[in-house]
């Protein structure tokens, strides 16, 4: 599909969608500018799109937008997805937040839960701030200003100075035949010195077609805070992703982002992280396996504006099929970064010869008296490893299964938060044996799973793991 | 007793030609010394009989109990009863050494009606060969092979043997990059392990080993062929004089 000169969205689809929703004048001026970015910019070129998966295969401008909610059935949308025992947790489906659930214990912290609509209206200033913080910006970046002009669901999340989360909250968001694109933003704001944990799950129900979801969601980590954040995207092949992941992390907090992309026909997926305050350090983990045709493409930055600030990205793939992904890691140490240390690290392992991977790490350093290192490799599956585990009797599958699986392990390992630890090694051997699978709750998962998996979190003091090359 | 029998074996390795016509036949509880020359053949042998798909059978036949392994899968072959230590343990890291060992008994010991050992009986069977073989518990939580010492591979291959209980095992110069101890340390525990239900094809170098495991049996390898077979005298010959004398030998038979 070529691209229109003149785009299909207009200015009324957004003044409905503000209008109806009771959104000030600010928001809606803010939409405005976006569509106006997203109208000239242009698409976004990937060697993905491009060569392999027909041009522009996520344009935005095949799909249609809503201007509200849509009607949905609780019961009947989460069929299979819930086991009824859940707490505090937030249920989406496809463009409506129809449940959040906190506890007691949660609600004594004083943590704020609500819907991006709701968050305007009671935080109308804070929001605009935040919103203007944001490190994907709608001014340059044309899925960020996507989902800047037509995002309506989404939700909220305020930690309130030195609150701690008594557990993490999950949120679900469940598609079934949407009648149109989902466009939801979503953000955290811990204050200074809270402590949040997040697990986002994304899943396809039922689908009829190919559908899009863009999804924007920004932590914003005050001085002193602590916020994990998992996100786990389990789409149909039907489903197109397009993903904007930020994290400003201030002097002395930490933030960490895991994704464990396993669904989509196409995923693309931008990470921006700043670490603008002294000491402030970052962890990220990407996990993706893609099969059949598959494509994911993965960009990260990582920004170091400060001294002492410590960011580290471990990314692994495994690609079967004809699959294909595409790794951009930049790390950017600016001047006044002294004694930072940033960490790019992407390796992928193909099963099949038409699998294809790629990866261009980068660093760009202006000050001196800084460690940083990038890595990266694409290797076929080790013949020997394979003849090895065969020769002790398991079948090549299953040797094959075991080798990905413990690939995988270095960054799963690592993912601070234990339920999306064991959830993401759940859904990745699902994959090996092609089952979508879900996380439900964590008895039902370790019900699920046989044994309860004795594999601590990987105790690393050293974020900077040694370089570990595939062989190949 | 079931025996292994190796007919007239021939096999390449990218085109080159290895093995040129091995016979060898060894029967449970026996333990046979295969020596010789690098280049030879030696590993190019343990490889072939384990099904390493880079090496292909030309020409020839391996029989265990009669039966013949060339058409199976290398999991096959185990399952059949063949074991290899092998000379290089390759790590897998991200997988422990547990739920490796764990993998490996279950595919091996998974009877004809599908019945799978149970947890506690791996696990009962696991202390007792560790402990057999003074393996430290700590050993479990480690990525297989990675980063693990010379001694430690070996020491590893060794428990894996003990686990899976093959009737056949050969041992592909578990005694190369070992120290003195470290040597002892292994070659006792294949002791500990040897049995008349094991048949043994020690595949080595060194007189040093073949004094702790003691074979009934040994023979010379040489271009691919075994041209010398005796016992443990020949060992001792080996030693002393080198492999300068097969050269001569084999002239004078071509």
């Amino acid at each position: 599909m070529a691209q229109s000169a003149v785009s299909r969205f207009t200015e009324e689809q957004v003044s409905s969608i503000s209008r109806r929703a009771g959104e000030p004048s600010w928001l809606m001026e803010y939409r405005f500018e976006a569509l106006k970015s997203f109208s000239s910019l242009p698409l976004e070129t990937s060697p993905l799109y491009k060569k392999y998966g027909g041009v522009s295969a996520f344009d935005p401008e095949q799909f249609s937008v809503a201007d509200d909610e849509e009607a949905v059935d609780m019961r009947g949308h989460f069929e299979g997805f819930l086991t009824g025992r859940e707490t505090n947790i937030v249920l989406q489906g496809n463009s409506t937040t129809v449940h959040i659930d906190l506890d007691e214990r949660y609600a004594e912290t004083g943590i704020e839960v609500l819907p991006i609509r709701d968050a305007i209206s009671k935080h109308g200033s804070l929001i605009k701030d935040l919103l203007s913080r944001r490190l994907a910006d709608p001014k340059t970046e044309k899925y960020a200003a996507f989902n800047a002009a037509f995002f309506t669901s989404g939700i909220f999340i305020r930690v309130p100075r030195g609150a701690r989360a008594p557990s993490s909250l999950r949120r679900l968001l469940v598609t079934r035949n949407p009648s149109s694109s989902i466009v939801e933003t979503t953000i955290i704001y811990a204050e200074e010195s809270s402590k949040f944990e997040y697990l986002q799950e994304v899943y396809t129900a039922e689908s009829q077609g190919p559908f899009l979801l863009s999804s924007s969601f920004d932590v914003f980590a005050e001085s002193g805070s602590q916020v994990d954040g998992t996100s786990v995207q389990l789409l149909d092949d039907d489903g197109v992703y397009v993903s904007n992941e930020g994290a400003s992390v201030a002097a002395n907090a930490r933030a960490s982002l895991a994704t464990v992309f396993l669904g989509g026909g196409v995923t693309r997926s931008r990470f921006n992280l700043g670490l603008n305050g002294r000491g402030a350090s970052f962890e990220g983990y990407d996990v993706f396996f893609c099969d059949g045709r598959q494509r994911f493409d993965l960009d990260a930055n990582l920004v170091h504006n400060s001294p002492d600030s410590q960011g580290a990205l471990t990314a692994r793939g495994v690609l079967k099929g004809e699959s294909q992904s595409i790794f951009k890691g930049m790390a950017k140490i600016r001047r006044g970064a002294k004694n930072s240390h940033s960490y790019i690290a992407h390796h992928a392992m193909l099963l099949d010869k038409r699998a294809r991977s790629d990866a261009i790490p980068g660093l760009d350093i202006d000050t001196n008296e800084v460690k940083a290192t990038h890595s990266a490799s694409v290797a076929q599956i080790d013949e020997d490893q394979v003849f090895y585990l065969e020769a002790r009797g398991l079948p090549e599958d299953e040797a094959k299964k075991l080798i990905v699986t413990g690939f995988f392990e270095p960054v799963i390992s690592r993912i601070p938060l234990e339920f999306a630890r064991e959830g993401a090694r759940f859904t990745v051997e699902g994959k090996w044996s092609g089952e979508r699978r879900r996380l439900v709750d964590k008895e039902t998962l370790l019900a699920l799973t046989g044994e309860v998996p004795d594999q601590e979190r990987h105790k690393s003091d050293d974020i900077f793991e040694r370089h570990y090359k595939y062989r190949g | 007793m079931a025996k292994l029998e190796i007919r007239d074996l021939h096999a390449t390795v990218e085109g080159a030609e290895i093995l040129k016509g091995v016979n060898l036949t060894i029967a449970q509880g026996e333990i046979h010394a295969l020596m010789g020359p690098n280049g030879s053949g030696k590993s190019t042998l343990a490889n072939t009989l384990l099904g390493h798909p880079k090496y292909k059978v030309t020409h020839g036949e391996v029989l265990v109990d009669g039966k013949s392994l060339l058409d199976l899968s290398p999991d096959k072959r185990a399952k059949m009863g063949l074991f290899l230590a092998f000379q290089y343990p390759v790590s897998v890291p991200g997988v422990t050494m547990f739920s490796f060992l764990r993998a490996a008994y279950n595919a091996v010991h998974t009877d004809e009606k599908n019945q799978a050992p149970t947890i506690f009986e791996f696990k009962e069977t696991l202390a007792e060969r560790m402990g057999l073989l003074g393996i430290d518990e700590s050993f479990m939580n480690r990525y297989l092979n990675e980063g693990f010492s010379g001694g430690e591979k070996k020491r590893a291959e060794i428990l894996q043997l003990a686990m899976l209980k093959p009737k056949f095992a050969i041992l592909d110069e578990t005694d190369s990059g070992l120290d003195i101890d470290a040597l002892r340390v292994v070659a006792e525990g294949v002791g500990k392990i040897a049995n008349n239900d094991l048949g043994i094809l020690v595949i080595t170098h060194y007189q040093r080993i073949l004094k702790y495991i003691r074979p009934t049996f040994v023979h010379v390898m040489y271009e691919g062929r075994i041209t010398a077979s005796g016992g443990q005298d020949l060992s001792l010959k080996l030693e002393e004089k080198g492999y300068g004398w097969l050269k001569e030998q084999a002239g004078a038979v071509a």
